[in-house]
C-alpha cells in the first residue's frame, strides 16, 4: 500500500513560539520595538538570534523560558527588507490590523483610534513574546533580550506588558482555558510521548501552520519572496483584549433566578463548565475530573448534538472551532484553524464582586497560521461576529462578539429555545496587529541584509 | 473606488478590493466570459434538467446563493453568469475549491481562459469577468437565504399550529 509521505517539520528552524504550549503555570511579557535605523535594527537582530529559542522538542516542557521574535510590515521596511520582498507580502499583513477593521467587525469601543499606543500605528515594528514558568526565568530571558538592543540608541521600546497565569489556570472570566490546539501533522518526532489525540480530530496539514509544507489545498505557499525569507516562517494576529468581569457576573445575575442556572447560562455561553469539562460532555452540570482530564477533555464530537441541546451553535467554543459541526455545509473546516497562545493580564475580581473595580485585566492571544485571511480573518468575521453560518441571522458570540447592548444568544432547548436579550460587551479589544514570525535561519537572512 | 456607485459596496467588508454592488448584505454577482468554440451546445445540454433533483440539493448545501442564471448570447459566442447572494463571493472561494471543486468547474469549465477552481489565479480570472451592475435592487437587503429558510419554516409550523386549535 502507498502511504503519502508526511512531511517531518524542521522543528529546529522553527521558533518555538509556534509549536510549543505556554508552561503551566506561566509568566510572560509582550515586548514592542521601534527600529529608526535599518543597520542597529540589523545588528540588534544578529544579537537576538542565539537567544531566540527553535521548536525542538516541544512536546516536552523542559524548557524554563523561550524568546520568540515577530516583525510587522512597519517593521520589516526598517530593517531594510527589499521592496520586491515587501510587496510579495499579502494584503493583510501588508495593511496591518487596523486598517482590516470593517472586516474584523472592530467598531465602536474596538475601534483602532481607541486602542493603546503603539497598536495601529507605524510605531510597532517588533514584537518579542517571553513565556517562562517563572519570574526569576522570566527576567532572565527578558535581560538577555534588553542586551541586545541596549546600546543602540535607534532602538526604542514603546510599549510592554507583563502577563501570568491565574490562580487555577482560569481565565479572568474563571473558566479553564487553552484546553485545545490543532494537531500539526508532521511536527512530533516519531515515538514521542505526547497527550494523547482526541480520537475525532484528523491531523492538520503543516503548512496551514508553518509555510514550506503543503498545506490542506495541496499547495505550498510561493510568497512572500525570497524562499529564504519564508521558509519555516509564519504569521500571527496578536489580540490584547480587556475583560468586563463585572459586566459578565451582573448580566448571568439579572437573566437567571439562581446561581445554579447563573452557572449553566455561563457555560452555555462558553460550551465549558468552568472546570473545562465541554457541556457536549457534561450537559447537565460541571464535571471538574472531566475538565481536568486532557485526555478527555477534548474527546468529543458535534455528532451527537446536532440540535444544540448541550453545547449551543452560539456558544464561543463552537463557534471559533466548529468541529465536525458543520461537516453537512460547504465549509473546510480545515481550512480555518490555527494556533492558540493564549495569556491573562491582572489581577482576577474577587468572587462574588459584580461592580467593575476599574483594573486592568484581560487576555492576549497569539493565533498563529500560515493564512492569516483564511484563518483568523474568516473565524473573526463569519463565525465571531456573525450568526448566518448557523442560522442565526446576525447573532454574534455571546463572549467575544461586539455587543453593545444589544446582542442575542440563542439557547436550544425543549419545547421552546430561549432567546437571552440585551447583551452588552464583556470583552474589548484593546490593541492588536499582524506579525511576521520568520524561522531561525530567515532572521539571519534578515540580519544579513545590506543598506 | 472611482466609481461613486461603487460605494456601496465598499460598504461590505470583504468585497473592498472587489467589483460588484451590494444592498444592504446581499451582493450581485454578474460575470461575462467568452464560450469556447462549441461550449453554447454542451452548457444546454449539462443544463438541460435546470437546477433540479441532486444539482438543487448540492447548490442549497451552499446556503448563500440566492439565485443564479445563465444566459447563451451573442450568436452562442458568450454567456451571463448572474447571481445574487449572502456576503461575498471571495470568503468562501477557498472553501468551495476543496468542498466542491467539480461542482464549480462544471459550471464555468465552458469558458474561454477558465483557470480551474484549483488555480492561483481563479480569483483574479473571475475579478476579470466580473461586471458591476449600474444598479441593483433587493426586496429584502436584511435576509440571508438561511433566514428565508427559516422564516419559511416558522410559518409551516405556526400554520400547522394554527390549524389544530
Amino acid at each position: 500500500m502507498l502511504i503519502p509521505a508526511v512531511p517531518v517539520l524542521d522543528v529546529s528552524d522553527i521558533q518555538a513560539t509556534v509549536l510549543r504550549p505556554r508552561p503551566s503555570p506561566y509568566r510572560g511579557e509582550y515586548v514592542v520595538l521601534r527600529i529608526d535605523d535599518a543597520a542597529q535594527g540589523r545588528e540588534m537582530l544578529r544579537r537576538m538570534i542565539p537567544r531566540v529559542a527553535p521548536a525542538d522538542e516541544w512536546w516536552l516542557p523542559t524548557l524554563p523560558g523561550w524568546l520568540g521574535i515577530a516583525f510587522t510590515h512597519e517593521g520589516l521596511k526598517a530593517l531594510g527588507v527589499p521592496q520586491e520582498s515587501l510587496d510579495s507580502f499579502p494584503v493583510e499583513f501588508r495593511q496591518g490590523m487596523a486598517a482590516r477593521a470593517a472586516i474584523l467587525h472592530d467598531f465602536g469601543d474596538d475601534a483602532p483610534p481607541n486602542w493603546e499606543y503603539p497598536f495601529g500605528t507605524a510605531d510597532m515594528h517588533v514584537a518579542l513574546a517571553i513565556y517562562a514558568n517563572d519570574e526569576q526565568n522570566l527576567t532572565k530571558v527578558l535581560e538577555r533580550a534588553r542586551q541586545s538592543h541596549a546600546d543602540l540608541p535607534h532602538i526604542s521600546v514603546v510599549y510592554r506588558m507583563q502577563f501570568g497565569e491565574l490562580p487555577g489556570g482560569r481565565n479572568p472570566f474563571g473558566f479553564r482555558d487553552g484546553l485545545h490546539n490543532p494537531h500539526v501533522e508532521g511536527s512530533v518526532a516519531e515515538g514521542a510521548v505526547t497527550p494523547t489525540r482526541n480520537a475525532y480530530e484528523a491531523a492538520i496539514k503543516a503548512g496551514e501552520f508553518i509555510m514550506g509544507y503543503p498545506d490542506e489545498s495541496g499547495a505550498t505557499a510561493t510568497s512572500p519572496v525570497p524562499e529564504d525569507l519564508r521558509h519555516n516562517g509564519t504569521f500571527l494576529a496578536f489580540r490584547k483584549f480587556h475583560m468586563d468581569v463585572a459586566a459578565f457576573r451582573k448580566y448571568l445575575r439579572s437573566v437567571a433566578s439562581s446561581p445554579a442556572e447563573e452557572e449553566l447560562i455561563a457555560a452555555k455561553m462558553v460550551g465549558r463548565w468552568r472546570s473545562g469539562a465541554p457541556l457536549v460532555l457534561a450537559a447537565e452540570s460541571d464535571d471538574p475530573k472531566l475538565g481536568a482530564d486532557q485526555n478527555r477533555n477534548n474527546d468529543f464530537s458535534y455528532q451527537t448534538d446536532m440540535k444544540g441541546l448541550k453545547c449551543p451553535f452560539s456558544a464561543h467554543m463552537r463557534r471559533v472551532n466548529p468541529r465536525d459541526a458543520l461537516k453537512d455545509d460547504i465549509v473546510a473546516v480545515n481550512l480555518h484553524h490555527f494556533l492558540r497562545r493564549g495569556t491573562n493580564f491582572g489581577l482576577p475580581l474577587p468572587d462574588g464582586v459584580l461592580e467593575d473595580d476599574g483594573a486592568e485585566r484581560g487576555g492576549v492571544f497569539l493565533l498563529i497560521g500560515a493564512h492569516l485571511r483564511q484563518q483568523f480573518e474568516f473565524v473573526q468575521s463569519q463565525w465571531a461576529t456573525d450568526g448566518n453560518f448557523i442560522s442565526h441571522g446576525t447573532e454574534q458570540d455571546p463572549l467575544i462578539g461586539n455587543n453593545e447592548g444589544d446582542g442575542v444568544f440563542t439557547i436550544p432547548q425543549r419545547p421552546v429555545r430561549r432567546r437571552l436579550h440585551g447583551l452588552p460587551r464583556f470583552v474589548t479589544v484593546s490593541g492588536g496587529e499582524y506579525c511576521f514570525m520568520p524561522g531561525l535561519r530567515a532572521l539571519g537572512w534578515l540580519a544579513a541584509l545590506k543598506s | 473606488m472611482a466609481n461613486p456607485s461603487n460605494k456601496a459596496a465598499s460598504a461590505m467588508p470583504m468585497s473592498q478590493e472587489r467589483p460588484g454592488l451590494s444592498a444592504g448584505q446581499v451582493q450581485e454577482f454578474t460575470l461575462v466570459s467568452r464560450l469556447k468554440p462549441g461550449g453554447a451546445q454542451r452548457m444546454r445540454q449539462l443544463f438541460k434538467g435546470g437546477f433540479t433533483g441532486e444539482r438543487q440539493k448540492n447548490t442549497d448545501r451552499i446556503g448563500t446563493v440566492h439565485d443564479l442564471r445563465f444566459i447563451i448570447f451573442d450568436n452562442d459566442t458568450r454567456v451571463i453568469f448572474a447571481s445574487t447572494f449572502d456576503g461575498t463571493w471571495d470568503t468562501y472561494i477557498d472553501d468551495f475549491g476543496t468542498k466542491i471543486p467539480d461542482e464549480i468547474d462544471l459550471l464555468f469549465h465552458e469558458c474561454e481562459g477558465y483557470p480551474g477552481i484549483h488555480s492561483p489565479q481563479i480569483k483574479d480570472w473571475i475579478v476579470d469577468q466580473q461586471v458591476t451592475a449600474t444598479a441593483f435592487y433587493s426586496a429584502y437587503p436584511q435576509a440571508t437565504v438561511r433566514d428565508v429558510w427559516k422564516a419559511l419554516k416558522a410559518r409551516s409550523a405556526l400554520g400547522a399550529l394554527l390549524d389544530q386549535a
